[in-house]
């Protein structure tokens, strides 16, 4: 069952996020994907995640998709202008793909060509309208198309702020759906709990919230995004927990099984697991959920 | 120096219609050698927000006041006694001084009354043009003095690109080829050589890439 049904039929998606490979060597990230998509609804594809540069999002998925692999390819703004942003919208909806996810991205510091220029031609909820636009048939300078894509939209939301942050983010948010977004993607979870003073607050009628599940590879990784991700809570137990296992790695994949079944139990319309280059693990994690 | 036009009336009329005391603030630097900030301009700024609201049927009270720098503290706080006076201030200051405003006086909103454009030069009078975009990393020294970040089109740095034709740009006809006037420099200094070397992929983290910019230096600060 593809995404958008799964979402409409309140069916549990799996998303998993596949990293585009820094090469032109397509046969892992095909090899981790196959071994999963059978469970996986459909794969994430970032669009040069942190700035750093890689295959396209929409190559990759491009190569997904001839596989008969659903996927969310995600665009940013940094990285084009509005032209070529619509243009490779099109190229995607041609080649059959049938979800995208408006995200920010990084600025260019923040990856490893540092002295790449950002374009931010428009912004995200520009974006968002560029994609309604296209799908009413139009482009940005109101000429007409032969042919008008038809997406699943996505976005991010940081479920993870605090009081005044978080009333912006929400404001961000319902502009968001406004501008046709039906499903959102948090930040890590790692305790359902913590999700809830952001769940309170929002109106899920007609959109869908999608935690992320993260793959911890290390204690050293859990401790380091306990101290300074601020918007990501991960309790003490959890951080101990991996502490006194034998066999740490093998905990950590435990931890994001139980995470996703804990997602699953609460009720969400899916989660989305990123292993933050794991990927050969996607399926330890995922299967027998 | 900063270069800015003048906003639409409209425009600012759009911002300060529904207040009473109003402050038309210039600044004697850049905006006044354009003729868009100046004294003079708030001059004409000042009578025409007055004829506005005469022909409304309303009354409001418009002030003059130009200072020498709106970018500097010390002469920003020669308003402080004043500035809470206004329900509105229009800064004809370039965005910099528009924006020092704002953070200096809070409790008063300060409105843009031009278009800050470019760094640039006055070729004549009435006629300012474009000569740096502020990259933060000038390559004046091998381009013969012509900078062809913002002078090109396309800011091509091993020009010209296959659009330069009779020495005009492509995108206008007007418009010089910076390339042209780059090769006819360089040939004019006999330095046509620098013009055969391929010049390196530009460092853009120096321009907007690094989000926005600061230059600190320790050996004149106090």
């Amino acid at each position: 069952m593809d995404l958008k049904r799964k979402l409409e039929t309140k069916d549990f998606a799996i998303l998993a996020e596949i990293e585009p490979p820094k090469g032109s060597d397509i046969a892992a990230m095909v090899n981790n994907a196959a071994k999963v998509k059978e469970e996986v609804t459909a794969f994430v594809i970032p669009e040069m995640s942190n700035a750093v540069m890689r295959m396209s999002a929409l190559g990759a998925a491009m190569v997904l998709e001839a596989k008969r692999m659903e996927t969310v390819m995600q665009v940013c703004c940094r990285d084009r202008n509005r032209i070529a942003l619509q243009a490779d919208l099109l190229a995607a909806s041609a080649c059959g793909i049938n979800n995208v996810m408006a995200v920010t991205g990084e600025d260019p510091s923040f990856g490893d060509h540092h002295q790449a220029a950002a374009v931010y031609d428009i912004d995200i909820d520009e974006l968002l309208k560029t994609i309604q636009g296209l799908e009413k048939g139009k482009d940005m300078a109101g000429i007409e198309l032969s042919g008008s894509p038809d997406f699943t939209v996505g976005s991010m939301v940081n479920s993870g702020l605090e009081g005044t942050d978080l009333d912006r983010e929400i404001d961000a948010m319902k502009r968001k759906i406004d501008a046709g977004v039906r499903f959102f993607i948090t930040p890590p979870l790692f305790d359902v709990s913590a999700i809830e003073p952001f769940m309170n607050k929002i109106n899920t009628s007609g959109i869908h919230i999608i935690p992320t599940v993260v793959l911890l590879k290390s204690l050293g990784m859990a401790r380091y995004m306990a101290r300074n991700m601020k918007h990501v809570y991960i309790p003490d137990e959890l951080v101990k927990r991996i502490q006194k296992a034998p066999d740490k790695v093998r905990e950590c994949i435990r931890i994001a099984k139980e995470s996703v079944s804990a997602v699953k139990k609460n009720g969400f319309s899916g989660a989305m697991i990123s292993t933050i280059g794991w990927e050969d693990r996607l399926y330890d994690i995922i299967h027998g959920i | 120096m900063i270069v800015a036009d003048k906003k639409p009336v409209e425009e600012i009329i759009e911002f300060v219609k529904d207040n009473k005391k109003i402050l038309i603030l210039g600044c004697n630097e850049c905006v006044t050698v354009c003729e868009a900030g100046g004294k003079k301009e708030v001059g004409v700024l000042a009578s025409t927000l007055r004829m506005y609201f005469l022909n409304q049927g309303k009354e409001a009270k418009i002030d003059e006041i130009t200072l020498e720098r709106q970018c500097d503290h010390e002469y920003l706080e020669e308003i402080r006694d004043v500035a809470d006076e206004y329900d509105a201030i229009v800064s004809l200051a370039c965005g910099v001084g528009v924006q020092f405003m704002a953070e200096k006086y809070h409790s008063v909103p300060i409105y843009p009354g031009v278009n800050t454009c470019f760094l640039g030069a006055t070729e004549e009078r009435g006629l300012w043009t474009e000569r740096c975009q502020a990259c933060g990393n000038c390559m004046l020294g091998i381009t013969g003095g012509i900078c062809p970040v913002s002078r090109c089109a396309k800011r091509i740095l091993n020009g010209p690109c296959g659009g330069s034709s009779k020495g005009k740009c492509e995108i206008n006809k007007d418009l010089d080829c910076a390339w042209q006037l780059i090769i006819d420099r360089l040939k004019a200094l006999d330095r046509l050589d620098d013009y055969e070397k391929i010049c390196p992929i530009k460092d853009w983290s120096t321009d907007r890439a690094g989000g926005p910019r600061k230059v600190v230096r320790e050996d004149v600060q106090i």
